[in-house]
């Protein structure tokens, strides 16, 4: 019980038009992990992730991390808990017209009082982690440039850097790749891979590569129009049961069934 | 063994020939649009022409008397009459400005509410967006007219009209800019668990900065003419003073006071291209 880090337990989303995107989806994690969510457009491998961080609210069932239920956690709760858990974004999400460390730094914002943070008024302390971060990430030299003067594959990076910075528990990441080249992608999820072994930490990749998931991730889940369809070893995914979750027919007559 | 061919060839050309028809009968009706759009306008045209009882001899007449005008009362100026105008060119300046952060103060409060993605709820966006179009429906100059009959004359009205006026405006413009702001951005920010004030200091504002500034400098710029105007239904500044010498017929000190609104707006507008410059 105790080695289970994060478990969703029946965990639905039904958005307010209607559309089913998560139908029961349980599902356990352990520490230190680093998993690949596969599965076709539209499956809900979005909608699982930011039901984690409540990016948005699931409609029922429960959410369960660190051995704490956070479903419904509210204010300053949630930002505690979501202090806790990086997300990277598939547009990388950076604050365009601000510099390379500034977004880096905004990792700390849950960590400081809301007037410093709201001004940016980082310590020292942070600042020169967050330097450091950047280092580890090959960016130390980008540091004072505006996030959008740099490349996809750099701006990643500094997506990856900003989840560091919040020394969290857990990394969710949404497609972290499909905007990249081969060669920034093959870099992008090597800095996951590292970083997921050498701190500890959780990681669950929303992938659409079926190869990159299976040379970087210890285990994938595949997910079809809102349910668990696979959850096993790379090498237990085969070319079969790689059909079957990208088979749209299936989905059709699943839909019309 | 030929006739279906030919028979699909004849259906061919048939169905062309309708469509050009249908090609000619748009474009007819397009061309009776026009007419009728053109025979609209004329008929505004005559209406305002009678209306306004317009004579082009009145124009050549009028320029003459302006230019008699020019020549023979405002000309030359009487710079012996600058230094009474240091002082309402001052108190312009103060108007426009203090007018400025009034409005400004106001405005980021309102255009937040008023914007649909960071107002508190969506009643309030509606009750602040009605309130920000009343203010801007009346233009400075008649909540000047307003405000010297309530508070009496000087540059307090005038600051006063220049800053409601001013919401009007302004917070429409940053309520607009931030409904643009990129949200994904913002929900970066917030996923890292910062609270509302570092949501709207780290993600929101860096986005919202450069319409800001752009937007309260020109408004610095409209602000400038609107007070040279405002003095003459009594609301202070440079031109209260120059309605005083006019109806004193004293123009050549009048056209000192023209001479001064030109020079205060073009440095103040090239002040402001500046500022604009170096912020942005
Ligand atoms: N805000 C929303 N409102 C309504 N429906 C939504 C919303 N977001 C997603 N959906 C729908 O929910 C379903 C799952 O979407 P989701 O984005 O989770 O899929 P995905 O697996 O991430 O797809 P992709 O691989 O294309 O990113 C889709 O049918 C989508 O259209
Ligand atoms: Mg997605």
């Amino acid at each position: 019980m105790t080695d289970i880090f994060l478990e969703t337990r029946n965990l639905k989303k039904v958005y307010p038009d209607g559309t089913e995107a998560l139908k029961n989806i349980t599902l356990t994690f352990n520490k230190g992990e680093l998993v690949s969510i596969i599965g076709p457009s539209g499956a809900g491998k979005s909608t699982f992730l930011r039901s984690i961080n409540r990016l948005n609210q699931p409609s029922s069932g429960e959410v369960i991390f660190q051995n704490e239920q956070i479903t419904n956690v509210k204010g300053k709760k949630l930002l505690l808990v979501r202090r806790q858990i990086g997300m990277i974004f598939q547009d990388f999400n950076l604050i365009k017209r601000s510099t390379t460390v500034r977004n880096v730094l905004h990792g700390r914002l849950g960590y400081m009082s809301s007037l410093k943070g709201a001004f940016g008024r980082f310590s020292e302390e942070d600042v020169k982690e967050a330097l450091a971060i950047l280092r580890r990430v090959g960016l130390e030299d980008h540091a004072f440039k505006r996030a959008d003067e740099l490349s996809g594959g750099q701006q990643q990076r500094v997506g990856i850097a900003r989840a560091i910075a919040q020394k969290p528990a857990l990394i969710l990441a949404d497609e972290p790749i499909a905007s990249l080249d081969p060669s920034s992608s093959s870099n992008v999820m090597n800095y996951l891979k590292t970083i997921s072994e050498e701190d500890g930490i959780t990681t669950i990749v929303n992938l659409h590569q079926v190869d990159v998931a299976k040379r970087f991730a210890s285990r994938i889940i595949g997910i079809k129009a809102g349910e668990v369809v696979f959850d096993g070893k790379p090498n237990e995914l085969t070319e079969q049961r790689i059909n079957e979750i990208y088979d749209q027919r299936g989905l059709v007559n699943e839909l019309t069934s | 063994m030929n006739l279906p061919l030919e028979e699909a060839l004849q259906q061919q050309s048939n169905k062309q020939q309708l469509q050009y028809e249908a090609y000619k009968s748009r474009k007819r009706s397009l061309l009776y649009n026009r007419y009728f759009i053109l025979g609209i306008l004329a008929i505004l045209i005559i209406w305002s022409w009678v209306g306004t009882k317009f004579h082009i001899m009145d124009l050549f007449s009028g320029f003459s008397n302006m230019a008699i005008f020019i020549f023979q009362d405002l000309l030359p100026p009487d710079f012996t009459t600058i230094p009474s105008f240091v002082g309402p060119i001052l108190e312009t300046l103060y108007m426009s400005y203090v007018g400025l952060l009034f409005s400004v103060t106001f405005s980021l409060f309102f255009g937040l509410m008023a914007a649909k993605n960071t107002t508190v709820h969506p009643a309030v966006a509606i009750v602040s967006r009605s309130f920000i179009a009343f203010l801007r429906s009346i233009p400075a100059m008649v909540w000047g007219i307003l405000l010297v009959a309530a508070i009496g004359l000087g540059p307090l009205a005038g600051t006063l009209a220049l800053g409601l006026s001013g919401i009007g405006i302004l917070g429409k413009a940053f309520a607009d800019l931030l409904e643009e702001i990129d949200e994904n951005q913002v929900n970066a920010v917030r996923a890292t668990g910062a609270n509302w004030y570092q949501v709207i200091g780290q993600a929101v504002w860096p986005q919202f900065k450069p319409g800001f500034v752009g937007w309260s400098l020109y408004k610095m710029d409209l602000n400038i003419r609107e007070a040279s105007v405002l003095g003459v239904v009594g609301a202070g500044g440079i031109g209260f003073a120059l309605e005083g010498s006019i109806s004193l017929f004293q123009y050549q000190q009048a056209s000192v006071g023209i001479l001064a609104i030109f020079a205060l707006i073009l440095v103040v507008e090239f002040i402001t291209a500046k500022l604009r410059e170096k912020i942005i």
